[in-house]
């Protein structure tokens, strides 16, 4: 019986094990281990989120470039459907049956009672057919959202366009989350964080189907949504508009700058797009399209396309040269045409006339002389500081320089130097073998900005403030470097028989680019015509040559600088020259007053075909 | 002695009592956080659970004021009426028309009477009443002399020879499966803890617990195959079991006969052999229950449970989202009224207020909370055992440990439940889950331990 008796104990002892276990577990699960914790903040807790309107943008007048819209998506619970007309619901919303049974079963799948999206972003006016007949679908409705418009359908490449964040983006800022919108390019990306404002968050409890219960701890926790900045661009609208409507059926790209405060008033690139085919569902389809386009659309050429300059190089050569003390305002050279082939014109006097003439020998004599200036004993030697001497120089100008423009790019020109020819070159080098580079030719690369702020250089005798998009900014200042001069390393005195050279390319007879001559402007300017060559199944063959042209104007007290630049189009004088004059008349006076040179212009059209390589 | 008819509470065991009155305020302050409906704040309502909930703790204080009323020999004398009376209600319930596929419910208007809740009470009646019957007229009820796993090959035999105890156990099990309802039957197996302590089948539990580990795994291994070793023969986890099995039996062949004198031998031989053959019908039986006799829900809930499935938002549903409202209260809990997950207007958690109602408890009071409640029920249960041995009568010592096992039956399961260590079994937390009938079959079971051990000091007839 003894042995009953103790059997007590064993009762009493599981009557202690079990709640001990109990307590270690509730410890554990309670105190110890976070799972759980997360997992009920998963299931109880829901974060609304509430979108700022994106800030709008507005070009150098206030007129609005860049807004938004409201567009619709239509969502569908499929608890609340009831004896849905699908034939005609897929008719009204403009989708296949296929794809409605298809989205339909993904809605029921993945929750009978909450929203699924049927249809997204249905542009408003489309929408406005839809809305009075959507009653008839219980179950059906629409969910706006606002997305981007652009109302002048102008400088697609300039404003840039945006699409859903992908998961790079969001790994890099943890502000996105996936369906979050961000500027892909342009002004769009570059000031996405002023534009996107900041995102509201409200948090709700939310019962076991996942509707809202009330406010999580009375909404301490909530922020409200604060819109975006509206920026102000420097960007002239109807300039701008021009300028792409010159530029149609044209390749190529034209940047206007106000000289005195680096504002960029234009910026074409050729062939453009209505920036509104990247918004809304049809995003993706569009810019399939212009990625295969073999023109190139979706280039920026204003930025990204590097070309030789051509002869418009002319005149940093001569500024160089004048600097250095290798030549005076004064110097003469024979035009010897075994340097290098030349047009026939009179010998050029003075560095106005070379300018004037753009004497292919003028210019390589004169560089020589800044590169071989014969401070080493060895030509090679003496060539290698002379062309470090020169390259200074030029990048003084900002040519092979990061500009600093408010716009994603790092495409640069280039400027050759001792490395350079060095690390390319697999012979021993002097002047000679390198003399193309007087003329804009060769190695030397400029972008068409670079151009521009060149043309802008001469305006202001010798400085630029690095040309940027950015005029204002709703809150906050534009940077300071968007007002800051920077000189160049050639003194202002020296500018003046170079301009003078270049307002009589447009204005004297003999000049090139007489076809730009305005009655009522002084335009001051220089032609360029570039040598193009493409290799095709490993044979080099030539086309047609570049066009291009800079210019500022009026002479004194500029207002505007400009740079044209169109590919395949021949000489700088053609078709460059006449078009950056339209654009500067357009830009001071408001008005065109030679409708046939504008007809000329609008009228060509001057994209290469196939045969154009034959051609050559 | 003197004065005794006159104090109505006299040697009343206040310590039981007041936890009684805790652990049924605690009770109703969770069940009306649980249901807690801000639109509809009143305490006293009837349509609120709480409200019922009150009404049935007056509804029981008044039967515990008739049972302090009633002579302790009077309980003893209908004990057996009352069971016949309970298993006749059990019996009638089973032509009631169903509710959620199970006969359980007698509806009285909106009222509900669950007669299972009170069949425990007549069970632990009826069995405290035959053992004390039996406890001076027989020495030995017990297989006690036969010791270790003969104990096993002795079940027929005792089942046999306790053709009473098993018929007052066996009845009730299986009307209440006849409803079905299998946590009620768990239920009725806790009165094999009393049959323990009263001497029955000595090893009875190192044989459940043995049981219930080659239950497991026999389920762990069920659906899986192996390759035999050294061979490519490929066979089924249930076939690994019986090798097993068999490798265990020669091993013990093999100590017996190393160790054991041969005349000892034959009985020990005996009882391994039997064993094994239990053991092996047992495998079987536990995969053959599992595949076919258990509905898929409760597979569900085991598989759940050993971690064979894992679906958080689907069938394991319940137990996950009982799980994290638990968790989530943290060490100090969300507050009175304030739990996020199980509550009435969230809902995440399923029956908040009844079979899961410990979660609305650690959720809002967190592990201090639950520390507290966990240690109330441990003092109830411990307090139970020392009131059931300090009794002269044997009657009251059976009936104390019945009803401290049903409590720690439903404490172990429901708790266990809701922390995720037991499967899914719908029954109540004592004096916690909102519901009529347990509140009453509670509060009668304690009441009438309460009025038998206050007279523990009278001299039995």
């Amino acid at each position: 019986m003894r042995n009953i008796e103790n059997r007590k104990y064993v009762i009493a002892l599981i009557f202690l094990i079990i709640p001990l276990i109990f307590i270690v577990r509730l410890f554990y699960m309670q105190v110890v281990d976070t799972q759980w914790k997360e997992r009920a903040a998963q299931i109880s807790e829901n974060r609304i989120t509430t979108y700022p309107a994106r800030g709008i943008v507005y070009d150098r007048n206030g007129v609005k470039i860049i807004s938004n819209e409201v567009y619709y998506d239509i969502h569908v619970i499929p608890k609340q459907t009831n004896n849905t007309d699908s034939i005609a619901l897929t008719k009204l919303l403009g989708i296949s049956m296929d794809e409605y049974v298809s989205k339909m079963n993904k809605a029921r799948n993945y929750s009978r009672r909450k929203p699924s999206e049927l249809v997204r972003q249905i542009p408003p006016n489309e929408f406005s057919v839809i809305a009075p007949e959507l009653y008839k679908y219980p179950g059906f409705f629409e969910v706006a959202r606002t997305l981007r418009v652009y109302p002048k359908k102008i400088a697609a490449h300039v404003l840039g366009y945006m699409n859903e964040a992908n998961g790079t983006d969001i790994e890099k800022d943890s502000y996105y989350k996936s369906g979050d919108y961000i500027g892909r390019s342009g002004i769009e990306k570059m000031y996405e964080k002023e534009l996107r404002g900041q995102r509201g968050v409200k948090y709700y409890l939310q019962d076991a189907i996942g509707l809202s219960t009330g406010k999580y701890e009375n909404g301490d926790y909530d922020t409200l949504a604060v819109q975006g900045q509206n920026l102000s661009l420097s960007i002239d609208w109807e300039l701008q508009a021009y300028g792409e409507k010159l530029m149609q059926n044209k390749l190529g790209s034209i940047v206007a700058i106000e000289p005195a405060t680096g504002e960029i008033l234009a910026m074409i690139s050729a062939p453009t797009y209505d920036p509104n085919l990247l918004v809304g569902r049809h995003l993706g389809a569009n810019y399939g399209a212009l990625a295969e386009d073999t023109l190139l659309p979706l280039q920026n050429r204003s930025l990204n396309s590097a070309y030789p300059p051509g002869s418009i190089f002319k005149t940093v050569m001569a500024l160089i040269g004048m600097q250095e003390g290798v030549i005076t305002e004064n110097a003469s050279f024979p035009c010897n045409k075994a340097l290098a082939g030349c047009h026939n014109h009179p010998t050029a006097m003075n560095v106005s006339d070379g300018v004037k003439m753009s004497c292919n020998p003028y210019f390589i004599q004169l560089v020589r002389r800044i590169v071989q200036q014969g401070k080493d004993k060895s030509i090679f030697k003496d060539a290698a500081i002379g062309l470090d001497i020169w390259a200074k120089y030029v990048r003084s100008f900002g040519i092979g320089t990061d500009l600093q423009v408010d716009y994603p790019t790092n495409v640069h020109g280039n400027v050759p130097d001792a490395a350079y020819y060095d690390k390319h070159l697999n012979f021993r080098w002097a002047f000679s073998t390198i003399q193309s580079i007087a003329i804009g030719q060769g190695e030397v690369l400029i972008t068409p900005l670079e151009m521009a702020n060149l043309a802008a250089i001469l305006a202001n005798r010798g400085y630029f403030i690095p040309p940027h998009f950015i005029k204002s900014i709703d809150q906050g200042e534009i940077p300071e470097i968007y007002r800051t001069k920077k000189y160049t390393m050639v003194d202002s005195a020296y500018f003046e028989p170079v301009i003078d050279g270049m307002w009589r390319v447009v204005h004297e007879d003999g000049g090139t680019a007489r076809r730009a001559r305005l009655d009522s402007i002084a335009i001051c300017g220089k032609t360029g015509t570039v040598e193009n060559f493409k290799r095709i199944s490993g044979k080099v063959y030539q086309l047609t040559d570049h066009s291009n042209f800079m210019a500022f104007a009026p002479r004194d007290n500029p207002q505007i600088a400009i740079s044209v630049f169109i590919e395949n189009s021949g000489f700088g004088g053609t078709w460059s020259a006449p078009l950056a004059s339209l654009m500067i008349e357009k830009y001071i006076t408001g008005t065109v007053a030679d409708t046939a040179k504008e007809n000329r212009i609008l009228n060509a059209n001057l994209i290469p075909d196939a045969e154009d390589i034959i051609r050559k | 002695m003197r004065g005794q008819e006159n104090k109505l509470f006299a040697h009343i065991d206040w310590g039981l009592l007041s936890v009684y009155f805790i652990l049924v305020f605690l009770g109703i302050s969770n069940v009306y956080s649980s249901v807690f409906d801000p639109d509809n704040p009143g305490l006293f309502s009837l349509d609120t659970e709480h409200g019922k909930q009150i009404m049935w703790f007056g509804v029981s204080l008044f039967l515990g004021i008739v049972i302090f009323f009633l002579e302790s020999n009077f309980i003893r004398k209908y004990a057996y009426w009352f069971y016949g009376f309970t298993m006749l209600l059990l019996i009638a319930v089973l032509f009631t028309s169903p509710i959620n596929g199970a006969r359980s419910w007698f509806g009285f208007g909106g009222v509900g009477i669950q007669p299972s809740e009170f069949a425990k009470i007549g069970v632990a009646m009826a069995l405290a009443r035959f053992i004390d019957q039996n406890s001076s007229s027989k020495e030995s009820r017990s297989l006690k002399n036969v010791s270790g796993l003969s104990t096993l090959w002795g079940i027929i035999p005792f089942i046999l020879k306790n053709k009473e105890t098993a018929l007052i156990l066996g009845l009730p099990c299986v009307l209440v499966l006849l409803q079905p309802d299998a946590g009620t039957f768990i239920i009725f197996t806790s009165f094999l803890l009393v049959l323990y302590r009263e001497g029955y089948a000595g090893n009875i539990l190192l044989f459940l617990v043995i049981a219930v580990i080659i239950a497991v795994i026999t389920l762990l291994v069920a659906d899986t195959n192996f390759m035999f070793l050294f061979t490519k023969i490929k066979l089924s986890g249930n076939a690994g079991i019986i090798i097993v099995l068999v490798l265990l039996a020669g091993i013990f062949a093999a100590i017996i006969r190393s160790f054991v004198m041969k005349r000892n031998r034959k009985p020990l031989y005996r009882s391994l052999i039997g064993s094994f053959l239990i053991a092996v019908i047992f495998v079987n039986f536990v995969e053959i229950g599992y595949t076919n006799i258990l509905q898929s829900h409760q597979k569900e809930r085991i598989d759940l449970l050993l971690g064979k499935i894992d679906d958080p938002d689907g069938k394991g549903y319940n137990i996950n989202r009982a799980k994290a409202a638990i968790g989530s209260g943290g060490f100090m809990g969300k507050g009175f009224k304030s739990a996020t997950l199980a509550n009435a207007s969230q809902r995440h958690v399923p029956m908040q207020s009844t079979d899961f109602i410990f979660c609305t408890w650690s959720e809002e009071r967190g592990f201090i909370g639950a520390f507290v409640l966990v240690g109330l029920y441990t003092f109830l249960l411990l307090k139970m055992v020392v009131m059931a041995e300090r009794q002269r009568s044997v009657f009251t010592r059976v009936y104390a440990y019945c009803v401290a096992s049903i409590f720690f039956y439903h404490f172990m399961i429901n708790v266990g439940m809701a922390i995720g260590l037991a499967p899914v079994i719908g029954i109540p937390l004592p004096f916690f889950s909102y519901g009529g009938s347990s509140m009453m079959s509670f509060s009668v079971l304690i009441f009438i331990l309460l009025k038998l051990d206050s007279e523990r000091k009278v001299v039995l007839q």
